[in-house]
């Protein structure tokens, strides 16, 4: 590897879309459909949009028909402000619950094969912590196609893209981004198949890469899902925004950690210890097994905790039950026909005999880069960055707070990737065609790469990345405290160094597996130190970031988390207030929107 | 007790700065729970770092991962090894990439060029019906969505493409001439004329010889062949 790495060439474009999933494509859809001719590049890791993460997304999209004779876009506000431990942005709130149902109807007509009622209307089911009359009963609010919602959004929005000729590039990073006299004008990727490096200058770019839970041993996500866009944020001096807290999703499938649905429980489905007690009835006598996610969790180790877990030999987790045998046929068979073929094909059970291991999955991050209530990326409390865009769950609005409820993230996605779409039409009115990178520019991908490429030494990348995932689920998991806490700060280090000496087994830029992942895992190791860092500073318990040594919420923490990180652990905080509008609007039920009590 | 195996893969490899291809062998010892993929990994961990092979969410939903076992195109996301072990009556497997596009490196094949196939099906509602009169969503019964859902659950790996004896040739492909065949059962498309042109063009369903190899090898266990019947016959 002698040559120097070089910017092989520049495409240009009007908008650029960094990570071609559900809210990506979604802002590119309304951008296709409202501003024709515009240029539009889409990047993607994947071959094909297609393949993208929100294509696993099972259960459904919370959304308020403003017709529903029981249902009201308030109550899921009330949910949603109440999931977030007080801590969601409230003008985001009412912005997304508002817009729910006309975003089903866009889905709808463009397409989506939504599951149906009788009447041929958009069916709809129960989701955790999504309640009628402000948390008394189950609200039927998730719209859903059977077990694969995801799909059904990815499927349309790709299908949508198509029709407006957006041009897809795959099997790419991006690497680095460019700015201009404090504008964004684009990114530098790098392509798998032919390992080259290019420019894309664009007036308008939207981060939209999505989630990263691959720091953890146990993870619902996929091989991607690295936290590229976090560290690459970062790495622009730019804050990013509640990364500790990270959703573990209560049912995880015992062995790799496969997202078993919460539409199971939604449909009926029991959680139950070893002597088959159905115990969620102890922690939430209400909402039972419907109950938020952060909660579910804790109760399923405090179970394992206490003795009434169980343990999976083949995989050497332990666990608790799911119990699927008491649904009826046609529910196993239409409604939850993907999950059932996963237990049979994964764990070896069958669900409508045998009871199925389950065990809480590292599954979605709430935090993410900082970005007002239309999808503009905050560069601090003061400003916006001109030209960058972020929207979906690799940034922060924020609609989840430090606990997000189920459903509620692929309503996320249709919302604020319409609003980010619409943002974006109205800054491009005046914005101007960047001007040429100047030749021979410095770029520090370069210099990333040129490390992996030239790095000596015994460390092994798989040492690293399995260390990385034990540490960040022993101490930066569920239950977290001090000590530790700061023992993973310190090991995160470490690992770091440690990660300069891999030796990469074949410099070819081309096609090289093993490069790619070096990266993946230096983003990886970069955004955990941040979730421990934010973990540690956070002396409270609220939502899924839960301090077993401050085990309650305090008002003296009453603000989002915001962390720069421009070099390793070169780490300063800031804070931001959380959006209280509907509390101060005073309207109807006001008084429900101030920090109120949060049970079950 | 834990059941583990001693498996050999024989993977057909590439580079593409040699040009070169050859066979390499690897001898591993596996649990009978992991999936080909974690084998796959292991390898990488443990043997050889630069073997290269395709996946992304590794249970079977984004279709990512196929390749080619003992001349069975597969998800290698979904193969347990001692189901492989049971399936193929062997501890040898022999794992080729799949042919329908052109290899990149080892087994991963340039997907993004399959695609091309199934962006020709235009996936979209070219031409959607006149909204409903309350302004909401369209009124499907479920029995007339029951007729095509399945179809929809294709998530294109290109396993039945792989599979397809005609596919290689002019035919578009079963998943390409399925996603047509749904916009064509899907009672919110009015643009059917301009899709019984794509399906009975040169390259579409009637390219197709009815071996039905597409529902056999489809990892969803999807019926691709009853959609490509209903498509020849003109019932839809």
């Amino acid at each position: 590897m002698g040559e120097a790495l070089t910017i092989d060439s520049t495409l240009r474009c009007d908008v650029l879309v960094i990570g071609a999933g559900g809210v990506g494509l979604r802002a590119a859809t309304q951008i296709g459909e409202h501003r024709p001719g515009t240029r539009i590049i889409a990047l993607t890791k994947a071959f094909s949009p297609q393949k993208s993460h929100t294509t696993t997304a099972q259960g459904g999209m919370a959304a308020v028909d403003p017709k529903d004779p029981v249902d009201r876009p308030i109550f899921h506000m009330f949910d949603t402000w109440k999931g977030s431990d007080c801590s969601a942005d409230q003008n985001v709130v009412k912005k997304v619950c508002d817009m729910g149902w006309e975003e089903m109807v866009w889905l709808e007509r463009h397409g989506m094969h939504f599951s149906r009622t009788e009447e041929g209307r958009i069916a709809k089911r129960p989701f955790g912590g999504h309640m009628l009359n402000f948390g008394e009963t189950k609200a039927f609010r998730a719209c859903y196609e059977a077990d694969r919602t995801g799909k059904g959004i990815m499927d349309t929005v790709w299908a949508e893209c198509l029709k407006y000729g957006v041009n897809f590039i795959g099997q790419c990073i991006a690497t680095e981004i460019l700015f201009k006299d404090g504008h964004c004008i684009g990114t530098i990727i790098f392509r798998f198949p032919e390992g080259k490096f290019l420019a894309i200058l664009a007036k308008a770019t939207i981060i939209a890469t999505g989630g990263k839970t691959k720091m953890y041993l146990v993870s619902s996500n996929c091989r991607g899902n690295t936290g590229d866009g976090l560290a690459l944020a970062l790495n622009a001096g730019l804050p990013v925004m509640d990364l500790e807290a990270v959703q573990f999703h209560p049912t995880g499938m015992v062995g790799p950690g496969i997202l078993a649905s919460e539409a199971l429980r939604g449909e009926g489905a029991i959680l139950r210890n070893k002597d088959e007690e159905p115990f969620m009835e102890r922690y939430a006598p209400t909402a039972k097994d419907l109950a938020p996610r952060d909660l579910i969790s804790r109760a399923i180790i405090q179970e394992i905790r206490e003795g009434r877990g169980l343990f999976h030999e083949g995989h050497n987790a332990h666990h608790v039950w799911l119990d699927l045998r008491h649904l009826p046929k046609e529910v196993h068979e239409k409604k939850i026909q993907e999950v059932c073929s996963f237990f049979k094909r994964f764990v070896g059970v069958d669900p409508e005999k045998d009871l199925c291991p389950v065990t809480p999955t590292a599954h979605y991050q709430m935090g993410g880069i900082p970005t007002n209530e239309f999808g503009e990326v905050q560069g601090d409390t003061q400003g916006i960055v001109p030209g960058l865009f972020a929207c979906g769950e690799v940034a922060a609005a924020s609609l989840h707070g430090l606990n997000r409820l189920g459903t509620n993230s692929l309503l996320e996605l249709i919302t604020m990737g319409r609003v980010t779409g619409e943002r974006v039409i109205e800054y491009l009115k005046d914005a101007k065609e960047p001007e040429a990178l100047s030749p021979g520019a410095p770029h520090m991908v370069f210099d990333q790469f040129s490390t992996y490429l030239h790095a000596q030494g015994k460390e092994k990348y798989a040492q690293i990345r399995d260390t990385l995932r034990n540490l960040m689920m022993e101490k930066v998991g569920i239950f977290r405290t001090e000590k530790p806490l700061q023992e993973a700060i310190e090991e995160l280090r470490e690992l770091k160094e440690r990660a300069t000496h891999i030796p990469l087994a074949a410099t070819s830029l081309r096609a090289n597996q093993d490069l790619w992942q070096l990266w993946e895992l230096n983003n990886l190791i970069t955004v955990s130190m941040v979730i421990a860092q934010g973990a540690l500073a956070r002396k409270e318990s609220r939502g899924a970031h839960f301090r077993e040594d401050y085990p309650k919420r305090s008002d003296e923490f009453n603000y989002h988390t915001l962390v720069y990180m421009p070099q390793f652990n070169e780490v300063s905080f800031g804070k931001r207030p959380i959006d209280m509008s509907i509390f101060e609007a005073k309207g109807e039920h006001f008084e429900l929107f101030d920090y109120i009590e949060r049970e079950y | 007790m834990l059941e583990s195996y001693t498996i050999t893969l024989e993977v057909k490899r590439y580079d593409p700065d040699t040009k070169l291809t050859w066979m390499q062998a690897y001898q591993v010892e596996a649990s009978g729970i992991l999936r080909f993929v974690d084998v796959l990994r292991e390898i990488n961990d443990e043997q050889d770092p630069t073997l290269a092979w395709p996946s992304s969410c590794e249970h079977a939903q984004c279709g990512s991962c196929g390749i080619i076992v003992n001349g069975k195109p597969l998800l290698a996301c979904e193969l347990l090894v001692k189901d492989a072990v049971e399936q193929f009556r062997t501890h040898k497997f022999r794992l080729r990439p799949l042919t329908i596009a052109p290899v990149l490196r080892d087994l991963v094949v340039d997907l993004e060029k399959a695609y091309d196939r199934v962006h020709k099906a235009k996936p979209y509602l070219i031409k959607p019906t006149s909204p409903h009169p309350d302004g909401d969503e369209y009124r499907i019964a479920p029995k007339t969505l029951e007729m095509y859902s399945e179809a929809t659950r294709c998530i294109n790996c290109f396993c039945c493409a792989t599979a397809c004896i005609s596919s290689h040739h002019h035919f578009l492909g079963p998943n390409a001439t399925m996603a047509n065949m749904v916009r064509l059962m899907d009672p919110r498309e009015t643009a059917k004329k301009e899709r019984m042109d794509i399906l009975y063009r040169e390259n579409n369903v009637y390219r197709c010889h009815t071996a039905r190899a597409c529902s056999f090898v489809c990892p969803k266990e999807i019926d691709v062949s009853h959609f490509l019947a209903l498509g020849k016959e003109g019932r839809f």
